[in-house]
């Protein structure tokens, strides 16, 4: 096993395995400890157990590395601490309102996604916002194929019910 | 097909998860059902939502941390198996040489990475199309004037992509021109320029969950972005430049 092949692996995912994380944790100084800790399993066992999908199986190891302290801790912290997010839209300047209105929504799909039980809540950030396809759902979670499909259409009438109907385009 | 043998294989549907052969029931069902579609159109939304929602990217101070803390492990691993006077030459090369590249790809990302930004800015935006057209030759020739070069506009409809359209975009401060396709629900951006000679050669990566292909071809560099599955998006890729 070399240093570099480790570098090359891994080092595109560590952004997927923040974010996970992240999600997961709901907060920064947990979701940093947990991809650590993650990533030093990840080099120990890279030789060994990679696979042929080097995100989802980092993924997966974020995974487990926040269950085993979850289980490890009694209480673990709630508190959600959140950074404003830049609104991404530059070209076409948008009016105040409408910055407004735009933060308003992200805010309460955030609120509407942390909310969730983390079964519910990792099946959504692992599609909609990782893309990753039924099949990495599943191994990343370890649950069949079928429950990743029947979750994630819980999950999803979960979030619709909290956040009420959802214009095609636009503010909620 | 009824609602209620339909109702359960929708969101694999919507998720683009099921074989040719439920597919194709579910979209005839979804022309006779209104519920249904109704169903789809909803989660639709909530996924255009759902995109806008923060990517925590992982923090340059996790990086270093990760980088350094791995060499440590490298260091102790040779240090068994190695003479200790030896090996600490050979780690400090090593960390460094691992340090170094570690930074490399991170510098080399950025270009990278403006190009998902502009893509899914585009998405959220209003000006994704400026010129909708599913005729290559109306799209090509709406770039005469507007850009100082001439970009590719093949036309992918064999192999399952439809030209929506395009626009003239900008990336990293540099004029482009963007190209819109679609794979059933997934929008594909195109965005080609003038390379330069730092342009690399091709690539392939995914960043923030999305899928990206560069590669340079006659003069043009060329990116390809989208939230379809990495083959889908290789074959794009192949079908739009297939030397």
């Amino acid at each position: 096993m070399s240093d570099r092949t480790f570098d090359a692996v891994v080092a595109p995912h560590l952004d997927a395995a923040f974010n996970y994380a992240r999600w997961l944790t709901k907060n920064d100084a947990d979701a940093e400890d947990v991809v650590q800790d993650a990533a030093m399993r990840a080099f120990r066992f890279f030789a060994s157990q990679r696979g042929d999908n080097p995100r989802a199986w980092l993924l997966t190891i974020v995974r487990h590395t926040w269950y085993a302290r979850v289980a490890q801790r009694s209480t673990r912290p709630q508190t959600a601490e959140y950074e404003e997010m830049s609104d991404p839209r530059t070209g076409d300047q948008p009016s105040p309102e409408t910055l407004l209105l735009q933060r308003q929504t992200v805010d309460r799909v955030r609120q509407a996604v942390e909310s969730l039980p983390v079964d519910f809540r990792e099946v959504i950030v692992l599609r909609e916002l990782e893309g990753l396809s039924y099949k990495e759902i599943a191994d990343v979670a370890g649950i069949p194929i079928g429950t990743v499909m029947s979750r994630l259409a819980r999950a999803r009438e979960r979030l619709l019910g909290l956040l009420g109907p959802v214009p095609a385009t636009g503010e909620i | 097909m009824t609602c209620q043998e339909a109702k359960p294989l929708l969101d694999a549907y919507l998720d683009r998860e099921l074989g040719a052969d439920d597919t194709a029931l579910i979209a005839g069902h979804l022309e006779s059902c209104g519920m249904c579609r109704q169903y789809l159109e909803q989660r639709e939304a909530l996924s255009r939502l759902l995109q806008r929602l923060p990517y925590h990217e992982a923090p340059a101070t996790l990086r270093t941390t990760v980088g350094r803390a791995r060499s440590s492990t490298v260091a102790r691993r040779q240090a068994r198996a190695w003479m200790a006077a030896a090996a600490t030459v050979v780690i400090g090369a090593a960390s460094v040489l691992g340090w170094q590249r570690w930074q490399a790809s991170t510098a080399t990302s950025g270009l990278a990475s403006a190009v998902v930004s502009r893509h899914v800015e585009s998405l959220a935006g209003s000006q994704l199309i400026a010129v909708p057209s599913s005729d290559q030759h109306t799209v090509k020739p709406w770039f005469q004037g507007k850009l100082e070069f001439s970009p590719p506009v093949p036309d992918l409809t064999p192999a399952g992509f439809e030209l929506v359209g395009g626009r003239v975009d900008r990336v990293d401060g540099r004029p482009a021109a963007a190209l819109v396709y679609r794979r059933r629900l997934h929008i594909i951006n195109v965005f080609i320029w003038p390379a330069s000679d730092d342009a690399r050669a091709s690539d392939a990566r995914t960043i923030r969950g999305f899928h990206e292909r560069h590669w340079t071809r006659h003069g043009m560099s060329i990116w390809a972005v989208s939230d379809v599955n990495e083959d889908d998006l290789t074959l794009f890729a192949r079908t739009f430049d297939p030397e």
